[in-house]
């Protein structure tokens, strides 16, 4: 047990449990609050699994932009929760069965193959090296992927301007 | 030395297992949302570890590419569900019917 | 004989007379309908050529040795070669120049009796497509080809009667001869096929040859015989469908010539004639011809002895006549009933005619009734009709006697002496009837007022006179060419004519018989002060048995009634009801409730097809991992 594979289980532990309390809360913003510290334990865990770039980006994007993107949205829109129960068991007893035999089978399908029992070995990709691989041998998908934001930008910004064309109904009965 | 490569794919199953949970069972479009960012990061997490697994970078690189699609993903699923909550005042899956 | 189609005179004429009437039935229907003289024109044009061309061929051909055969290929499909042509032996050149004959004066007497119809284009048309038909099915080369003019015979002769179509019993009585000799027709066709299946073709001749018999064994014979004779009964007015040809009197009465002599019923005789070497191979199936005749003759004899309209008296009359020559074709001699037909042929289109006059002129149909309007002084159609009436009792020296004393002839030589009594018989209620009406058209009845004789005047008269003397004389002088109308079928290979001639008494039992008929009449009608009443008409329960038709066509109605529409077609509603709109109304009902039933599964709640989905991609996983 070395001092990394320690600090592995802490982190895994930690993750798991942020991210189960997530899964859980009613309420929106401590869900988000608990959210973003999985992603910071997750961007550690890239970090001890030599990523130290993605490590940054994951908490840039991850817990800077996406998280807080959703506080505000919640923030704003006032949902109400607490209408409902949280877990109706119509849908969660299908989904523990299916869960519990999913981790059955992936346990068993992770403890059979040799390979993973193999250690990772440390080892680093700097940031230097990590961007001079991307833009030599992925450069094509780089730019796809800046117009894919693009698009997705002008989407959002399609879907969230104001129209006075319809009458906003109440609710979704009205539609019938 | 860190760990077997078994217990990583373990941690991210697991953490995809609780993505799926949080989608398919929490009645609001916006659990749904983070459900499935919750499975992204399992699998950004899997990556990572193959990446140190196979010592080959390609990884890490599609984690990269995971993070572009999530945060394009958030961006336009968030304002639809604005823009559905602007207009029938419910974020419950379960009110979505018209098609019944 | 000759297979290919070489331009010679006799084909020209042949084309000629089988196509001019169907070329001005067209052109009537598309271009002269209103047009009324331009009309008649065309159509009376068309059928002079026809006769002419036939007479032509007719006297081309006197002395005929083989059979003519031209053929042109009509239909060719792979191995299926239906032919069209013509087949010129003595039958059909006599039919032919009969029918074309009979047509022509029909046609010229119609312009004085349908002057004032309003239909009188029309009318035209269908005779012309009628006399069409009947040419063409005289000259048939094959029995498919007379099959094809065999129906369109009884389409016309349905558009003929039914030609007054404003008169419900007008339609009524065109629809019913449809049926009935539909009814007759498809067995007709049955018997075709069978014929066709074993032989190969319809050819007539090679029907006709003796080696039919190597390729077909005697039942099939006897039951296609059968089959192919129940289209005769049909189309004949036979028994047990002999009801349609009396109410068949509905339409003009020209139609009415038409059809007793020369086209229509004698199209199923003309049948017979044309396959008598076949049906004569099967004894049975003769057997059964010859006892239908005689019930047919029979009956409609009694049937006529009672009716007091002048054109029923002269339908029964023909039916009578038919089964007087089914009985002579089916006792075995062939130039019997062709001879009967002939004669036939003029002298009841002749009665009909002159039936028309009275019809025309005084506009009543019962013969009490136009005595009493001093139908007599109508002098050309009155005497005519005796002579013809004469030569129909079979009185010599008019045609009837010489044709009839053939016939009887022919029985006379059967085994069983009963045919010929019956025969006898059938002669002497001939006789009767025939003289019952002309006793009660000529003598006059006492309490009769006199009237004016103003009936001469009108218009037509000599239109429809002149067809009358040119028949009447016909009738006068046919039966003296019974020698060269012998010679000429006696050159005929198929003929089995065997006249011998050794029954030297026959002809005076038959004179006998006839006068003895004739003087029953004039006892009862003839007679100064006689009661005018006949002997069956004393007689209630008979005189409502003739006068009912035997009952024949209440049994239809009855058995239409029960059979048809309540079991037949009571069943096939109850199927249409039960089963088939049950089996659709249950098949649509379970597609919605599935439909349903399947909607339930569909929550429109998008996560639980999203862990539908995790599901099965995940199984899907483990199954292509393992």
């Amino acid at each position: 047990m070395t001092i990394y594979s320690l600090i592995f289980y802490v982190l895994a532990l930690f993750i798991l449990a942020t991210t189960a309390m997530a899964v859980t809360r009613r309420n929106m913003v401590h869900v988000v609050i608990y959210l973003i510290f999985s992603f910071f334990g997750s961007a550690m865990l890239f970090y001890l699994l030599g990523a130290p770039f993605l490590a940054a980006l994951e908490v840039i994007i991850y817990a800077g932009a996406i998280m807080v993107l959703f506080l505000f949205i919640v923030i704003m829109m006032k949902f109400e929760g607490g209408r409902h129960r949280l877990f109706a068991p119509g849908q969660w007893i299908p989904a523990a069965v299916f869960g519990l035999v999913y981790l059955a089978a992936g346990t068993l399908l992770v403890s059979a193959q040799p390979g993973s029992r193999t250690v990772l070995k440390t080892a680093r990709a700097t940031p230097a090296m990590f961007g001079r691989y991307v833009f030599q041998t992925h450069w094509l998908s780089i730019e796809i992927v800046s117009l894919l934001l693009l698009v997705a930008l002008v989407g959002a910004l399609f879907l969230g301007r104001r129209t006075k064309k319809y009458a906003t109904p109440k609710s979704i009965e009205d539609h019938r | 030395m860190i760990v077997p490569f078994g217990h990583v794919l373990i941690l991210a199953g697991l953490l995809f297992l609780m993505g799926v949970f949080c989608t398919v069972t929490r009645r609001s479009l916006i659990m749904m949302l983070l459900g499935i960012e919750i499975m992204l990061n399992a699998a950004a997490i899997l990556l990572v570890g193959s990446t140190l697994h196979w010592q080959n970078l390609e990884g890490q690189v599609i984690v990269l590419f995971v993070f572009a699609v999530a945060a394009a993903e958030v961006s336009v699923g968030l304002a639809l569900i604005v823009w559905a909550y602007r207009r029938t005042g419910s974020v419950d899956p379960g009110d979505y019917n018209l098609l019944k | 004989m000759s297979d290919t189609l070489t331009l010679d005179s006799t084909l020209i004429a042949a084309v000629l007379a089988t196509l001019l009437p169907f070329a001005s039935f067209v052109l009537i229907m598309v271009f002269t309908r209103n047009h009324r003289r331009l009309s008649a024109g065309l159509s009376i044009g068309a059928i002079t050529v026809s006769l002419i061309s036939a007479v032509f061929l007719l006297v081309c051909h006197w002395h005929l040795q083989t059979p003519l055969q031209y053929f042109g290929r009509w239909v060719v499909s792979g191995d299926i070669v239906i032919p069209y042509g013509f087949l010129l032996d003595p039958v059909s050149l006599l039919m032919l120049t009969v029918v074309a004959a009979i047509s022509f004066l029909v046609q010229g007497y119609s312009l004085g009796y349908m002057a004032d119809d309003k239909g009188f284009s029309r009318y035209y048309a269908f005779m012309s497509l009628f006399a069409w038909a009947m040419l063409n099915l005289t000259i048939a080369p094959t029995l498919f080809q007379l099959y094809i003019f065999w129906e369109l015979v009884g389409l016309s002769s349905y558009l003929l009667i039914g030609f007054w179509y404003e008169k419900f019993s007008a339609s009524q009585a065109g629809k019913k001869a449809f049926v009935m000799t539909r009814l007759g027709d498809v067995a007709f066709f049955l018997g075709l096929l069978l014929a066709l299946v074993h032989l190969g073709n319809l050819n007539i001749l090679e029907l006709n040859s003796p080696r039919v018999a190597a390729q077909m064994s005697p039942t099939l014979i006897t039951v296609s015989a059968l089959l192919i004779f129940g289209g005769i009964i049909g189309k004949s007015a036979q028994f047990p469908l002999m009801t349609w040809l009396p109410d068949a009197m509905e339409g003009p009465t020209p139609v009415s010539a038409l059809l007793h002599s020369a086209t229509m019923v004698a199209a199923g005789v003309f049948l017979f004639c044309r396959l008598f070497p076949f049906f004569s191979q099967s004894a049975v199936a003769m057997g059964v011809f010859l006892a239908i005749g005689t019930i047919t003759m029979l009956l409609s004899s009694t049937m006529a002895m009672v009716s007091r309209d002048i054109k029923q008296v002269w339908a029964y009359s023909t039916i009578s006549q038919l089964g007087f020559m089914i009985m002579g074709l089916a006792a075995g001699s062939f130039f019997a009933g062709m001879f009967h037909l002939t004669t036939h042929a003029g002298f009841k289109a002749l009665l009909f005619l002159c039936a028309g006059v009275f019809i025309h002129a005084l506009g009543t149909n019962d013969i009490f009734e136009i005595s009493r309007l001093g139908g007599r002084r109508l002098k050309v159609p009155t005497v005519c009709m005796a002579i013809a009436a004469a030569a129909l009792a079979g009185l010599p020296p008019f045609s009837g006697f010489f044709s009839k004393e053939v016939i009887l002839a022919a029985l006379a030589e059967l085994d069983n002496p009963i045919w010929l009594v019956a025969g006898l018989l059938g002669a002497f209620l001939t006789a009767y009837y025939t003289f019952r009406l002309i006793f009660i058209l000529v003598v006059p009845d006492q309490s009769e007022p006199r009237q004016p004789d103003d009936s001469h005047g009108h218009a037509g008269y000599w239109q429809m006179g002149g067809p009358l003397i040119v028949l009447a004389t016909v009738t006068v002088l046919l039966g003296f060419f019974q020698g060269p109308l012998e010679n000429f079928f006696g050159n005929h290979i198929c003929s089995v004519s065997a006249h011998t001639g050794s029954h030297g008494w026959l002809p005076y039992i038959a004179i006998a018989t006839a006068a003895s008929g004739l003087i029953l009449a004039w006892v009862e009608f003839g007679r100064r002060n006689s009661a005018r009443v006949g002997f069956v008409e004393r007689i209630g329960w008979l005189y409502n048995l003739f006068s009912e038709r035997w009952y024949m066509d209440r049994f239809y109605r009855r058995f239409v009634d029960v059979v048809i529409y309540r079991i037949i077609s009571g069943l096939c509603t109850q199927n249409d009801n039960r089963v088939i709109d049950a089996g659709l109304d249950a098949l649509s009902k379970d597609a919605v409730q599935s439909g349903r039933f399947v909607s339930e599964l569909h929550l429109s709640m998008i996560q639980y097809r999203l862990l539908a989905i995790f599901v099965v991609v995940a199984l899907l996983a483990l199954y292509f991992f393992f």
